[in-house]
């Protein structure tokens, strides 16, 4: 019998009782003996506590997928919009499912025209297929890490910036930026990947309500803003923060003007060079406040750039049908925490909130 | 469906036999209290669940050893090792930053609770590599037998050896290989 073999069947308990007692007199008397076995007891403990472990290890994440795992695969918008949300959806000015927001030609109750508006006001969506190459330059030389650990996903059509409007999930960006989207995801210095469903859309204001498939993460925070509805004054001093790359980029200036390109009174104008990506990030006063979401900027004229005013997304909230989800778009009308702190802590605090988000089409 | 509730002693159980039901309720029970510290303290919801998983095993290794005893409540024991986990982690990425340690939760001391687990760690790490140098069918063949307890006819079959003989011979070569790779510094 090979030396394994009487290790095995000593270790087994499969000896007579007088081979047994002979290994074990060897094992006293042995030195290399005793030492080999050693080894292979070793070695065998080894292979079980392995097994053990990769056992438990797999036990774990499939109870953690299946309790509190990202849904992997891509959901449809278009989908899960008429199964889920399809009788929540509000659309202010009358009309419209997904479908509509392929167009925008719709006249509002304010009196302004979109379609007008499309020649002169560049949308600040990103369009990665387009910007894509300079897009890797710029980033390859700046943070290959962060960059490595999104590589694991298929890019995205097109990438912007949105912010959550509470910490139960719900977040708000340009609806320009998700028309025709056949699945929206977000991701931060918070959230890995996190898939997101349509809840509201106003096609006027260009704005779109989503909520977040996974809240846990987002509801252990603080929310930082505030929906205080206060009077934004000319010179008021501005910020913004969002995503025109894959790293978020703060950005100020100033309220220009109490409205927006002709006139138009649901938009501020403001001083911050904004770039493609921008859309949907927020405006915020020195105080915390959120005063508007960055809409897009004048074509002809640089560091003119246009927010439409928080103040309307009352109104968006006010139309949602679903008593459920209405009951949660509450929006933060306390002070805001980050008043009086120092700008670099306040975008600390507000970074968790504000999204990069990723807009797949079919 | 009525809902259970267990005792921290069903949950110690649950570890010890594997208890499929016990296991899955135990993980739902904790996992905010981790996620939230985490998230808190410069995490984000990934390494949250890495280290929750972690400290999970950690856990599971203890509850194995005989001498086992929990002197605390075990959300309290849950929480300890997270923390030490994650303290241990932020501090390897060299990354101590927004921390705010404003412990909320009571602590307790598992400073060799988390000193056998990466001992226990660098073991199965180092018997990972191993086999997975060996590569197959050899590494399956010796979880079959030393683990699985499967006899040599059983191999046989399951590997298609012509006999037992054959598969035997196979397992003490795979045995040997992985002894060397194991043993070699």
């Amino acid at each position: 019998m090979r030396a394994t073999d009487l290790f095995d069947n000593y270790l087994f308990g499969t000896l007579t009782e007088q081979d047994k007692l002979e290994v074990e007199s060897r094992l006293k008397n042995e030195v290399e003996f005793a030492i080999a076995f050693e080894k292979h007891r070793v070695l065998i403990e080894g292979l079980n506590q392995h097994e053990q472990h990769v056992n438990i290890k797999q036990i774990f994440s499939t109870i953690h997928q299946q309790s509190f795992g990202k849904d992997a695969k891509i959901i449809s918008i278009k989908e899960s919009f008429a199964k889920k949300h399809g009788k929540l959806v509000a659309v202010a000015a009358s009309v419209a499912v997904i479908a509509v927001l392929s167009t925008f030609t719709i006249l509002s109750a304010g009196g302004y025209l979109l379609k007008q508006q499309r020649n002169d006001i560049t949308d600040l969506k990103r369009d990665v297929t387009e910007l894509k190459y300079s897009q890797e330059a710029i980033i390859g030389g700046i943070s290959s890490a962060k960059t490595n650990r999104l590589k694991k996903y298929a890019p995205a059509n097109i990438e912007g910036t949105g912010f959550a409007i509470n910490n139960k999930g719900y977040f708000i960006t340009s609806l320009h930026m998700v028309k025709n989207a056949d699945s929206v995801f977000v991701t931060n210095s918070l959230l890995e990947r996190v898939s997101a469903k349509l809840v509201a859309v106003d096609n006027c204001l260009d704005i779109a309500i989503f909520k977040l498939d996974q809240v846990d993460a987002i509801s252990m925070k603080q929310y930082p803003f505030s929906f205080n509805n206060h009077q934004s004054e000319i010179g008021d001093k501005v910020f913004t923060i969002g995503y025109p790359r894959k790293d978020i980029v703060y950005g100020e200036g100033a309220l220009s003007s109490l409205s927006g390109y002709n006139n138009d009174t649901t938009m501020f104008q403001i001083s911050i060079p904004v770039n493609p990506g921008n859309s949907g990030g927020p405006l915020i006063d020195e105080k915390g406040n959120v005063i508007g979401m960055i809409r897009g900027k004048l074509s002809n004229a640089e560091g003119t750039g246009f927010a439409i005013k928080s103040d309307l997304l009352k109104q968006i909230i006010d139309s949602v049908k679903d008593e459920t989800v209405k009951a949660e778009l509450v929006l933060n009308t306390k002070k805001s925490t980050l008043k009086g702190l120092k700008r670099s802590e306040q975008i600390k605090r507000m970074e968790p909130f504000v999204f990069n988000i990723m807009v797949y089409k079919k | 469906m009525s809902k259970v509730t267990y005792t921290d002693l069903n949950f110690i159980n649950g570890l010890k036999h594997n208890d499929d039901v016990v296991l899955r309720a135990l993980y739902k029970k904790y996992y905010n209290l981790v996620l939230k510290y985490v998230v808190n303290n410069s995490g984000n919801s990934e390494s949250a669940a890495d280290i929750y998983q972690e400290t999970l095993i950690v856990l599971y290794e203890n509850v194995q050893k005989p001498s086992f005893e929990l002197n605390c409540q075990l959300q309290t024991y849950i929480y300890s090792i997270a923390k030490n986990l994650w303290l241990k982690q932020l501090r390897k990425n060299g990354n101590i930053i927004r921390f705010k340690d404003d412990d909320e939760n009571e602590v307790v001391d598992v400073t060799d609770e988390i000193s056998d687990h990466y001992k226990k760690d660098s073991d199965i790490q180092k018997m990972n590599e191993s086999l997975e140098e060996l590569g197959e069918p050899c590494k399956t063949i010796l979880k079959d037998f030393y683990v699985y307890k499967l006899n040599m006819e059983q191999i046989s079959e399951k590997f298609g050896y012509t006999n037992s003989d054959n598969a035997k011979t196979q397992k003490y070569k795979c045995l040997q290989r992985l002894k060397r790779r194991f043993f070699e510094d």
